[in-house]
């Protein structure tokens, strides 16, 4: 299954056009016709000096004006103590194929909008290595999405349900076998430019986001999450760490650091 | 299993209903001031919602696949996409007002002439 909370709160995104969150999604969508590729790439640090390397290519692709497809796929290389992945070991993660829906577009000047999106989709079984439990998840869930002047909001929950038993060895707390549901909430400030001028200039922003994760066997997991976004016309840069505020993981290892580097580029 | 058929009945009755309205400030071409038809010539289109550099590429790649039209430039400052028309095809407003909705955004005003 898709490692949920620190997982996609962290690598999640998309706004075909605006602003979006290194960690977590956005209410936006590709144009029609259009695709965006982007690469991924994570280092977590947990307990006992275990460490996790992920790389996730997603892809999303624009259906029609307001609906958009996208399909992420996490690949693994673990260096954790034994039963989990040792020296190195390379695996899949489920991948995340979800349909997304836009149901909100409030323009309210050359700049500032509002937008909100519902999506649906499912976790398929294609993890391997015992990186995850390979099983067949359904999911939903909405974005809602700010952007005023310099400033710029995102509020967004997933629900998953889990249909696996559950790792002996799991990783992430989503690897528990009980439901899930990933909650985030993300702030990005425009440093650059301070207006927007004619010429065409990659604007940077900082950013920060609360990410967590939540099951219905008691257990979550919260990471605070600032990061630097860069963004121009065709291509924007992430990067981002994930410190963790709050942790009830067992018998998962808890995550004591996390690093994020991303890419998206415009087709 | 009962709860993934609860929960995907559930999916299935949002997205119908969430299908069944049309965002709120898509453009709708009769709502945008301007000619309905683009002559030769140089225009300014004002739209809204153009919040980061990367709406840019998206409005001028919409833009581009309208015949006739030529040369986008977006100005994020003011709102404005500068568009040249010329070969004698006559762009329709509807046209440009779906591009622009197509790009996620929303086209306000047609104004002959660049600003």
């Amino acid at each position: 299954m898709t490692r949920a909370i620190a997982l996609t709160p962290l690598l999640l995104a998309t706004f075909a056009a605006a602003q979006e969150m290194p960690g977590m999604p956005s209410a936006t969508a590709p144009s029609p016709g259009v695709l965006i590729p982007r690469i991924q790439g994570r280092v977590w640090i947990f307990e006992d000096s275990q460490t996790l390397v992920e790389e996730s290519v997603r892809l999303e692709y624009g259906l029609a004006r307001d609906l958009s497809i996208s399909a992420e796929l996490p690949i693994y290389q673990g260096f954790f103590d034994a039963p989990r992945p040792q020296d190195g070991d390379i695996g899949f993660g489920d991948m995340d194929l979800l349909l997304e829906l836009r149901i909100l577009r409030e323009d309210l000047n050359a700049i500032d909008t509002v937008r909100a999106s519902l999506f649906a989709g499912a976790e398929l079984p294609t993890a391997s290595g015992g990186f995850a439990e390979p099983t067949l998840n359904p999911c939903f869930g909405g974005v809602f999405s700010s952007i005023t002047g310099r400033h710029g909001f995102d509020v967004s929950g997933r629900f998953t349900l889990n249909t696996g038993e559950g790792m002996t060895a799991p990783i992430f707390l989503t690897d528990l076998g009980d439901d899930f549901a990933n909650l985030d909430a993300g702030y990005a400030y425009r440093i650059h430019p301070e207006a927007y001028g004619e010429e065409r200039v990659a604007a940077w922003y900082l950013t920060v986001e609360l990410n967590s994760v939540w099951t219905t066997g008691g257990n979550h997991e919260m990471l605070l999450s600032p990061g630097l976004l860069v963004e121009a016309p065709t291509y924007a840069i992430e990067l981002g760490v994930g410190i963790p505020l709050s942790m009830e993981v067992d018998p998962a290892p808890e995550v004591e650091f996390a690093f994020l580097a991303g890419l998206r580029l415009l087709f | 299993m009962h709860r993934i058929h609860v929960i995907a009945a559930s999916l299935c009755v949002a997205l119908s209903a969430s299908c069944g309205s049309t965002p709120r400030a898509t453009s709708s071409p009769a709502a945008v001031a301007g000619p309905n038809t683009l002559t030769d010539g140089r225009y300014t289109l004002v739209v809204h919602g153009m919040s980061c550099p990367k709406c840019i590429s998206n409005v001028e790649l919409q833009l581009t696949r309208i015949s006739g039209i030529t040369h986008p430039v977006v100005d994020m400052k003011n709102g404005f996409v500068r568009v040249e028309v010329s070969g004698g095809t006559s762009p329709s407003k509807d046209a440009i007002a779906n591009a622009i909705a197509d790009s996620g955004f929303t086209l306000v005003e047609i104004r002959g002439g660049v600003e």
